[in-house]
């Protein structure tokens, strides 16, 4: 395991090579396209300390590519072989996902329609149960589905558990990230 | 003579002894007409106990004591007639109990103290880890030493049934040990019979009734996952066995069917692997909330990801933030790197160290976060905060490998090795302070006083 001293080094070391990279690529910059630029550096810098370990690098990394304002900023800062590479990967977890998430559809129709019945069946004093148990249930449905939304990838992690992990790594990253960025700018002003 | 008849043999000499204890009880009618009576169990469900030992094992204090043949029972048995009493009202859900004959009745309790006990500790878990070390150490210790001979051979007994199982059982007792914090919910089982041929008085109790109750219990907040253990427990039950009744009350779930003994031993194994699915996750949530401040008091799943989804989305907006105002300063991002390299490799010091910020992080580390703002301005204490998932990953690393022998040993380890990064941190901020110090004409002199300071309180 990294310590994070060595994660924070890594990252600033990657970013300010990435940061080079973008200088030479475009001289004259808006100052949204130099936010962009230094974001998306920053970004790749972070994904790239955690390269090939976890989902949410892969992830961040690919939809940087796919993007295609920012493919030729991505290109010249990674190795484009790596890109491509990654790009595939993703693309075959997305289809992945996406048959796995209709035949996940399937069953929850399936188990709606049973548990209709069962609610049925039960008595009146249940039903109240029945009631909070379920909207209890929708409110923590809702608040993981937008945790999927927020980590990258996330949509593609199908079970708590991969996605607690995957959001436990990405915090520590965001925060080595928000650190160095904020010394960084701290230092340079 | 092998582990298991030995075993065995145990097992009847308890069961004479709780005879003799149960008539003396008879005569006081000290339990009132809510009592069961214990009674020989047959050879199949004592094997099954076996298994209900092993699992529940690290939480049960009470319930093994149940298993094991001994001189101290005599002192254990009111207690855990005490435990009984709170139970009484599931039990008498049935309407069958109360009425039967005490000699005529079997009824085996095997773990339900542990639901008392788990309960309480859970409650103290919210609030303090090292009070809930002692706690444990105070409720499971007493006759741990005892009956670590009697685990062992259980072990052995498993061992030659399913070697995989036998890891993931002991994975389990083990982690029921070392862990009480997530034993949210427990599984207690009554096997409860009439025998006809004690029925020599009453006519009653000669019919031959079987009523078996798989009771899962459930806090509120977890009966709302899919992956808990009642909820799947229940859906278990459900598809595999004829459930005869099934009833949910608001937290806890009560079944009543028919089983017999390979299928009760069976059920045991299954709750046991949900169990240790089910604490790994809940492990997992529980870095969580020790990365993400403020998390640590909020209980029920929803609060936390709330939580959770509020602390990205900051750490988030804030790199947003810190790229606008990177492009704004640097105009052709043309940054000065070797200046900045310096400092960079150290980010902890800025000129603008308050070492009481620090002090009060580490007494109450969701201090930070509920203040954006400040963290905005404070540096260093966003810093002190890094340093949290390094406390937490230590956690992790380190609490598998605790058995249960070496609990406490591994819980005092647990108190000592955040401060010993703090300590280490700290050093190493001070020395950088100090280097740093000379090259921005920093008064270092200011800051070693409130370090030390800070340290000491650490310590403590």
């Amino acid at each position: 395991m990294h310590s994070p001293r060595s994660i924070r080094q890594e990252f600033f070391q990657k970013w300010i090579m990435g940061l080079q990279k973008c200088r030479t690529l475009k001289k004259n910059m808006t100052i949204l396209e130099r936010k962009k630029a230094i974001k998306l550096s920053a970004d790749l810098a972070m994904a790239s300390t955690r390269n090939q370990t976890t989902r949410w690098s892969q992830a961040l990394i690919a939809n940087a590519c796919t993007d295609d304002d920012n493919n030729n900023f991505t290109l010249h800062i990674l190795d484009s072989t790596q890109c491509e590479r990654l790009r595939s990967k993703f693309c075959s977890l997305s289809s992945m996902a996406c048959s796995r998430k209709r035949m996940r559809s399937r069953k929850i129709l399936k188990r709606s329609r049973s548990s209709s019945s069962v609610v049925r069946v039960k008595r009146s004093v249940d039903q109240k149960v029945v009631m909070a148990n379920s909207i209890a249930k929708r409110l923590v449905k809702k608040r993981t589905s937008m945790l999927k939304s927020l980590v990258p990838g996330g949509e593609f992690m199908n079970d708590d558990m991969s996605l607690i992990e995957e959001t436990l790594d990405y915090i520590e990253a965001l925060r080595a990230q928000v650190d160095v960025m904020r010394c960084f700018a701290s230092a340079s002003s | 003579m092998t582990v298991l008849e030995r075993q065995r043999a145990r097992m009847e000499w308890q069961q004479e002894q709780q005879l003799q204890q149960h008539h003396q009880q008879q005569q006081s009618n000290f339990f009132g007409s809510g009592f069961n009576g214990v009674l020989p169990m047959q050879a199949h469900v004592g094997q099954a106990q076996n298994f209900q030992g092993l699992m529940m094992g690290g939480e049960s204090a009470l319930g093994e004591a149940v298993t094991k043949p001994d001189p101290g029972l005599e002192n254990g048995w009111p207690d855990l007639g005490k435990f009984e009493i709170p139970r009484m009202g599931f039990e008498s859900v049935s309407g069958a109990a109360s009425g039967l004959d005490m000699n005529s009745a079997i009824s085996r309790t095997s773990s339900g103290p542990p639901s008392v006990v788990a309960a309480a500790a859970a409650q103290e878990a919210k609030g303090k880890e090292s009070n809930l070390s002692e706690k444990i150490s105070a409720t499971g210790r007493e006759s741990s030493k005892k009956r670590k001979a009697d685990k062992v051979q259980n072990h052995k007994v498993v061992a030659e049934d399913d070697n995989k199982k036998d890891k993931r059982m002991k994975a389990c007792a083990d982690e029921g040990d070392s862990k009480v914090t997530e034993q949210t919910s427990t599984t207690t089982h009554n096997n409860r019979e009439t025998s006809a041929d004690t029925s020599k008085e009453n006519s009653k109790a000669s019919e031959v009734q079987k009523l078996d109750y798989i009771h899962v219990r459930a806090r509120r907040g977890q009966a709302t996952d899919s992956h808990s253990l009642a909820e799947r427990v229940s859906r278990f039950m459900k598809t595999f066995f004829q459930v005869s009744r099934f009833t949910c009350c608001n937290d806890q779930y009560i079944m009543h069917f028919k089983i017999s003994a390979w299928q009760f031993g069976f059920i045991i194994v299954f709750s046991a692997l949900c169990r240790s699915g089910e604490r790994k996750i809940s492990e997992r949530m529980k870095y969580l909330q020790d990365l993400v401040p403020g998390c640590n008091k909020i209980t029920g799943k929803a609060g936390m990801l709330d939580e959770i989804i509020n602390y990205v989305q900051s750490l988030q907006q804030q790199v947003e933030f810190l790229s606008m105002k990177l492009a704004t300063v640097n105009p052709r991002l043309d940054f000065n790197i070797d200046d900045i390299f310096t400092k960079e490799v150290f980010p902890a010091c800025t000129p603008s160290f308050p070492a009481i910020g620090m002090s009060s992080n580490m007494t109450n580390p969701a201090y930070l976060h509920f203040d954006p703002a400040q963290q905005m301005v404070s540096c260093c204490g966003l810093d002190m905060g890094i340093n949290l998932p390094d406390m937490g990953l230590r956690r992790t690393t380190s609490a598998p490998v605790s058995i249960p022998e070496t609990f406490l040993d591994a819980a005092c380890f647990n108190q000592i090795q955040p401060s010993a990064t703090w300590e280490a941190d700290l050093q190493n901020i001070y020395n950088v302070a100090l280097g740093q110090g000379r090259l921005t004409s920093f008064p270092s002199q200011q800051f070693t006083g409130p370090i030390e300071g800070s340290n000491l309180k650490m310590e403590m």
